[in-house]
């Protein structure tokens, strides 16, 4: 595989990214049906990087002539759960559906809007207000500020916004490339599109400071977690409260080359990767010393020594709690994929990588 | 786990024309969301509509949790809080 293709996968793993929608069955709530026969649900394609809000008025004319007299406050659930509309649908989606259903059927509200579970939503305006907010905290996660995001100019941040309502990949990155947030991990490509000598020079610089270069990469994790003991993910329970997603907005800071999606999860949960009692305790804490502190360290490690390590890390998963799924944008990435690939392709448009894990928790026996 | 049990110490600053609090300094435990230093706020200044910022930047989702949002975000320990009684950062 020469550069070039490497490259072209990128964009188009973009490309996908972009592109990818969930076929919706939308019912509307029996209390608020007034007519006889009920009307039919509508069968909406949503983008998986959009928000629920957002096909109101795609959905509307299907249901108007149903609703009781009132003012719409506009809110969905799914199986009894009311669904938080600042989360991707695509992230709601790989959530709460373990096996993913299709049509994915979800049922809509006009009226009782239960502001108790719910933040309020006034539509498009309250989505854009918290689709610029996230851009901004991502924004100051990876450079330490937002200035780049607040000194936007008014059209070009209505034209960030309208190119993620309409889903339009090209525009979306002329945009959002001026606000130089890049991973870091992935100036290898930039640098290596430049044709000048000073970017050879460049290259060989990066080469030789590959090692040490960071990247902090804003994250925002979903955990759900299984209690019963099941073999088949499609008879995992319901999830009918929020309370039992546990969420993390954390960074993961990308050391070195070898950095691949497992030290992320790892990172990021580090109590379902504790030790065993072993007599190579002492060992593992050497290994997550290196993994939180000294950079030089872990960035001396080798490919081969990295991989090795991983391999026995899985198999060093807590005895009470194991993995059993990492979700980002539909799909399960091999955990040996390097981390600032995911990083770069998987995100979504506010520059924050959503992850959805699923683990299994067996409970201890009580005597 | 102790992240749990963690207490944050927010510091409130007022922007604009807001109100100044008479304690600018609270501590409110780790595991809570900042929907309940928005409410604390939104009491203390009998105010519906109440903008509400991390560091003068940006306003956090009132579902993130507090000991998140300090550990990204916080320095000299503790977490800066602005709130404004109109739009203050767009």
């Amino acid at each position: 595989m020469t550069i070039g293709d490497c490259k072209a996968a990128g964009n188009e793993a973009q490309q996908y990214v972009w592109a990818g929608a969930i076929p919706l069955q939308i019912h509307l709530h029996d209390s608020e049906v007034t007519t006889l026969p009920p009307p039919t649900p509508a069968l909406i394609l949503a983008s998986r990087l959009g928000y629920l809000p957002l096909l109101v008025p795609q959905i509307k004319p299907f249901f108007s002539s149903s609703l009781p007299p009132g003012v719409d406050t506009v809110w969905f659930d799914y199986k009894g759960l009311p669904l938080k509309w600042y989360i991707p649908t695509g992230v709601l989606f790989d959530l709460l559906c373990a096996e993913p259903e299709r049509p994915w059927n979800i049922t809509v509200h006009f009226r009782g809007y239960p502001g108790n579970l719910l933040i309020p939503c006034e539509g498009e305006e309250s989505v854009k207000w918290s689709f610029i907010n996230a851009l901004k905290e991502a924004a100051y996660i990876i450079n330490g500020n937002c200035k780049n995001i607040m000194n936007m100019s008014q059209s070009d941040q209505s034209e960030l916004w309208l190119s993620v309502l309409n889903g339009q990949m090209e525009v979306y990155r002329g945009v959002s490339s001026k606000l130089k947030l890049d991973v870091a991990g992935d100036d290898f490509s930039l640098k290596l599109n430049s044709s000048s000598s000073k970017a050879l020079q460049g290259i060989i610089d990066y080469n030789a400071t590959a090692p040490t270069r960071t990247g902090r990469i804003p994250v925002r994790l979903y955990l759900r977690s299984i209690i019963e003991d099941i073999d088949d993910l499609e008879d995992s329970p319901i999830v009918d409260s929020w309370d039992k997603i546990a969420y993390i907005n954390h960074p993961v800071e990308i050391y070195g080359n070898c950095f691949t999606l497992h030290d992320a999860i790892k990172a990021l949960l580090p109590e379902f990767f504790a030790e065993k009692t072993s007599t190579d305790a002492n060992l593992r804490v050497e290994e997550v010393g290196e993994e939180r502190g000294s950079e030089e360290t872990s960035s001396s490690r080798s490919p081969e020594e990295t991989a090795e390590a991983s391999n026995e890390l899985t198999g060093s998963l807590s005895d009470n709690a194991e993995i059993k799924l990492v979700r980002i944008q539909g799909i399960e990435p091999k955990l040996e994929i390097p981390f600032a690939w995911i990083a770069s392709n998987l995100i979504h448009p506010e520059h924050y990588l959503h992850i959805c894990v699923y683990v299994k928790i067996r409970e201890p026996i009580n005597i | 786990m102790a992240s749990e049990t963690r207490k944050v110490v927010v510091h409130l600053r007022a922007t604009g024309d807001a109100p100044i609090l008479k304690q600018a300094k609270f501590k409110i435990a780790g595991a809570d969301k900042f929907v309940k230093v928005i409410d604390f706020l939104r009491r203390q200044l009998h105010r519906e509509t109440l903008f509400v910022y991390v560091n003068s930047a940006f306003s956090p989702n009132p579902d993130e949790l507090v000991i998140d949002l300090y550990n990204n975000f916080g320095f000299d320990g503790k977490l800066v809080v602005n709130y404004a009684c109109s739009m203050a950062w767009g």
